[in-house]
């Protein structure tokens, strides 16, 4: 999983963005509502302007927005809006929508046949088809239940009985969409338990005896578990020297480790896998060198890294006005080996206090081949421990580069050094670390002329680790506040269009969302003119002529005119929607943090939920305007 | 059906009822001021013109129906008066509000034309939601549900999903909802279609006895002799137009023809009163009066619940009337009177 510098934000720099205020969600926040009021307020005033005429179609726009802000918002009552969100809970529980759960117990029981049992990670791989298929199974119940309720109410008329009582519409849609996300809450929650026991359960196992097991020279014993699950371990025990019990790890095979301890008898015991856990990252500062010892801000594109589109939706407003451009997907920075070349990471806030059991040091790389070299052996790197300021740094601690998976190198306490050309012991925390608790680790690739790739979220110190439960609840919460935006969705188009046709809507919003960033790729290479296919129209007319997406689009100048304006003009438009609309896709992307073992956090969700309750409240006002201006029995 | 409610406990007094005669403007709950409605279809055509500049008022403690063959405007004048429909021009007034206003509905009782009401709920729960609706407390909303339970007699299935309920049933939930908040004022869209005979005859006692609480009562129905039963004054309405309005007695009135009624008339004295008025140049027919079918109808289940078992058929004979019943005809025709 490559972090994105958006990923890094805090929730105040996210909202603000302190430097770069067009980029902020607050200003987008803001357009957004401003934008809706207008637009609602001109619509508002041309429906009522034909129904009434022009003045006193004005005053009927008026007197919406003064009933608004002086009766129905301060008449709104609690005791009323629950009473109606009760209603909509009993008619879904009623309407036998905890079947919902049964299928996703169903598809758990029979997911042993999907799951590829000689995965390499399965942990991963359980994690995320529990959540994907909660996301998908919660997501669909949302958008049927939220966008058909309000409809059928209002088609069996028994709407008319609701209204005729003093309810105030601002009651109507608070009831449903409380009412909708009650019925949401009570099915995630037997949804999660589920989930959890399937992946811990999936995933337990037990080996029972060893073999092969033999004595090295050094007093330590080697030696293997036996077959379980389609996979084994090795080990390594030192015995204790007093005759005790000894205790040693496996290597990790399968995303996992067991402890092995053996008694004073020799008798061999393993233990049950380690439990699932969340590594709690702390994040350094990148700087790349090159091979003459310079600062870059990139490291070496080794090629193919750029084409992939994304990182658009980071910059907010500041992107639809044109104001930035092109992709901010950051990809993995090559440093070169055997020459100058390096990427420092600055870490902040390195105390004994924060890691007490030492330092703890998780590299993802990437290694890139120059030439062949020895196909046997890995590419290695090294790491080097640095004061900031001073020139005092530990020896280098050399490691092989291991792709795709999560390297854990713990880091010497006490590591020898060099301070100022004097040789010694150095202690981390008092030599190495500075007075604002800041660190420098220099990562090198030590093969000439191979490549080591790295990114700022590649390597990280752990500051510790959160119970898995703990995460997947988070990534739970996360599903929620997904759904609240669908009801919320659901609801608002549901006051104005009829059940199925406010469904579509809802799912296209919710497509659109998904594919924004594709919308947002196709206007970037319009605005900068590079040829990879055009706007839809240009598109379809190079599929019916079967001409590649790179060349000139091969028709004659007038009509290359008219289709590149109108696709011009439809993708702006879908632009300016997309944009609107919230991000879904970062916020299904949360699932991946638990399923690749970080921790989910807190600054990610909050601004999640800030979004979900943003857009939560213009479709409740949108909601209240359609539902008040209507006619019920019409 | 309960007519001797101790339910509406906090009825006005029956003067009510007389101030309602009254032409005081104060009196006046619903007033429809050149009243118009055309339905318009998507684009904005016009499709029908529903209700030409309809002018009522309907005053307080009095039963007002509403007349005309369907599609005359009846069901459009009620939505209108609640709100579900927006005129296209003109006003309505209810208490003295907009009927665009939500706080009007706190004193309005409305039972729709049929019982759109949540089938997967029980009459127990349907009554505690709408009461909820009403911000009633706790304690309130549970003895007011129960009284209606009773007084509308739904105890044995009070607690049976509407989807089981048969249509007359579901009809006096539609009933005992619209009287959840003691209304001041009852809507009533075609209150007796779809009752069987019993039921009609107990929402008529319904209504009469609403009355006499001082409540004012708006309905509107095409059974004529429902409305003639309890309509203090009445409306007719044909296409979207108001053909006539006043007093069900004046208009029903026949001007030229004097009735009397006795009891045990000897053929003798019949002979003497045919030729006093004989002498006098007028024109008469003695008759024994019919009852109506209705009559026929709730005698027959009366005695068959007092009596159960076969009931001996006769062919030709007419049924007694009970003192019972005539007491009660009399009793609407004085109401009427008044």
């Amino acid at each position: 999983m490559i972090l994105q510098p958006e990923d890094f934000w805090s929730f105040y720099e996210w909202l603000m963005r302190p430097e770069s205020f067009l980029e902020s969600a607050f200003l987008q926040g803001i357009v957004l509502f401003v934008l809706a009021i207008v637009i609602g307020l001109m619509v508002g005033y041309i429906i009522s302007a034909n129904r009434y005429g022009p003045g006193e179609g004005f005053y009927a726009v008026a007197r919406a927005v003064r009933d608004l802000i002086r009766f129905d918002l301060p008449g709104t009552s609690a005791h009323r809006v629950f009473a109606l969100a009760r209603l909509a809970f009993k008619e879904a529980i009623r309407r036998r929508v905890l079947f919902v759960v049964g299928l996703f117990v169903a598809l758990l029981l029979l997911a042993g046949w999907y799951l590829n049992p000689e995965s390499s990670d399965p942990a991963r791989l359980y994690i995320s088809f529990v959540l994907t298929a909660t996301n998908y199974l919660i997501l669909a119940l949302a958008l049927f239940i939220s966008a058909f309720s309000l409809p059928n109410d209002i088609k069996s008329k028994t709407i008319y009985t609701i209204v005729t009582k003093p309810v105030r519409p601002t009651e109507i849609v608070l009831g449903r969409m409380l009412g909708f996300m009650a019925v949401g809450t009570v099915m995630l929650v037997p949804m999660g338990l589920a989930s959890y026991l399937f992946v811990s359960r999936g995933l337990n196992h037990q080996h029972l005896e060893v073999v092969d097991v033999v004595e090295e020279a050094d007093g330590s014993l080697v030696g293997e578990t036996d077959y379980v699950q389609d996979h084994k371990h090795s080990f390594t025990i030192y015995p204790d020297e007093s005759g005790g019990i000894a205790q040693g790890l496996t290597d990790v095979v399968r995303g996992h480790r067991h402890i092995v301890t053996r008694d004073a008898s020799g008798n061999f015991e393993i233990g049950p896998p380690e439990p699932l856990r969340a590594r709690i990252p702390s994040y350094g500062d990148i700087q790349f060198f090159d091979r003459g010892g310079n600062r870059k801000d990139e490291g070496v594109d080794i090629g193919a890294e750029r084409f992939d589109a994304g990182g658009y939706g980071s910059s907010g407003i500041s992107r639809v006005i044109g104001l930035s451009r092109g992709s901010r997907k950051v990809q993995h920075g090559y440093v070169e080996g055997g020459t100058l070349g390096k990427a420092e990471f600055t870490f902040q806030n390195v105390t004994p206090e924060r890691y007490p059991n030492g330092l703890d040091l998780d590299l993802s790389l990437r290694a890139y081949r120059s030439y062949k070299g020895d196909i046997e052996s890995g590419i290695r790197g090294s790491v080097t421990m640095k004061h900031p300021t001073k020139d005092i740094e530990s020896n280098p601690i050399s490691f092989v580069i291991n792709e795709y998976e999560v390297d854990e190198l713990p880091l010497p306490l006490n590591p020898e050094g060099t301070d100022n050309n004097e040789t010694r012991k150095l202690n981390v925390f008092e030599d190495l670390v500075d007075e604002n608790g800041q660190l420098v680790l220099v990562i090198k690739c030590l093969d000439r002329s191979q490549y080591l790739g790295v990114t700022q979220s590649g390597v990280y110190l752990r500051a510790g680790d959160n119970p898995f439960w703990w995460n997947l609840t988070k990534a739970y919460v996360s599903i929620w506040l997904q759904m609240t935006m669908v009801i919320a969705f659901g609801v608002m188009f549901s006051t104005f269009l009829s059940g199925p046709v406010a469904m579509v809507t809802t799912f296209a919003c919710v497509l659109l969302g998904f594919s924004a960033e594709q919308v947002y790729d196709t206007r970037h290479f319009i605005d900068s003119g590079i040829e990879r296919g055009g706007g839809p129209i240009e598109s379809m007319v190079r599929l019916l002529r079967q001409d590649a997406m790179t060349t000139q689009l091969d028709v004659d100048t007038t009509a290359a005119k008219v289709i590149k304006t109108t696709d011009a003009g439809i993708v702006y438009s879908l632009d300016a929607i997309a944009t609107a609309l919230p991000n879904l896709p970062k916020m299904v992307g949360t699932a991946e943090y638990a399923a690749s073992g970080f921790d989910i956090f807190g600054a990610l969700l909050l601004r999640h939920a800030a979004a979900t309750l943003g857009y939560c409240l213009l479709a409740f006002i949108i909601s209240y305007f359609f539902l008040k201006s209507r006619e019920i029995a019409a | 059906m309960d007519t001797d409610s101790t339910v509406v406990a906090e009825a006005e007094p029956a003067n009510a009822a007389q101030a309602g005669n009254g032409d005081s403007d104060s009196g006046v709950v619903i007033e429809t001021r050149n009243l118009s409605k055309i339905y318009r279809d998507f684009w904005g055509r016009k499709k029908v013109n529903a209700l030409k500049s309809l002018d009522i008022e309907v005053r307080r403690g009095e039963v007002f129906g509403l007349l005309g063959p369907n599609g005359s405007g009846k069901s459009t004048t009620i939505k209108l008066i609640l709100g579900l429909l927006f005129p296209s021009s003109g006003r309505v007034l209810v208490f003295n509000k907009d009927a665009s206003e939500t706080s009007k509905n706190e004193r309005i009782g409305y039972l729709p034309e049929e019982s759109y009401l949540y089938k997967f709920l029980t009459a127990e729960e349907t009554l505690d939601f709408y009461g909820r609706l009403f911000d009633m407390s706790g304690a309130a909303r549970k003895q007011r549900v129960s009284e209606l339970i009773e007084l509308v007699g739904l105890q044995g299935a009070k607690h049976r999903q509407l989807r089981e309920y048969s249509k007359g049933m579901t009809r006096r939930v539609g009933l005992a909802q619209a009287l959840i908040n003691d209304p001041d004022l009852v809507l009533l869209d075609e209150p007796t279609t779809g009752l069987d005979p019993i039921g009609s005859r107990e929402m008529k006692d319904l209504i009469l006895s609403l009355k006499k609480q001082g409540k004012t009562v708006l309905l509107c129905s095409h059974q004529l002799a429902d409305v003639q039963d309890v309509c203090d004054r009445v409306a007719i309405l044909d296409q979207g137009e108001l053909k006539e309005l006043g007093r069900v007695t004046d208009l029903l009135k026949v001007q030229d023809v004097t009735e009397i009624h006795t009891k045990r008339l000897t053929p003798e004295v019949e002979a003497e009163i045919k030729a006093i008025i004989e002498r006098e140049g007028g024109e008469c027919t003695i008759d024994n009066p019919t009852a109506t079918m209705e009559d026929l109808f709730l005698n027959i289940v009366r005695e068959s619940e007092a009596r159960p078992g076969a009931r001996r058929v006769s062919g030709t004979s007419t049924p007694q009337k009970t003192s019972d019943d005539g007491q009660q005809a009399e009793d609407n025709q004085g109401d009427a009177g008044q």
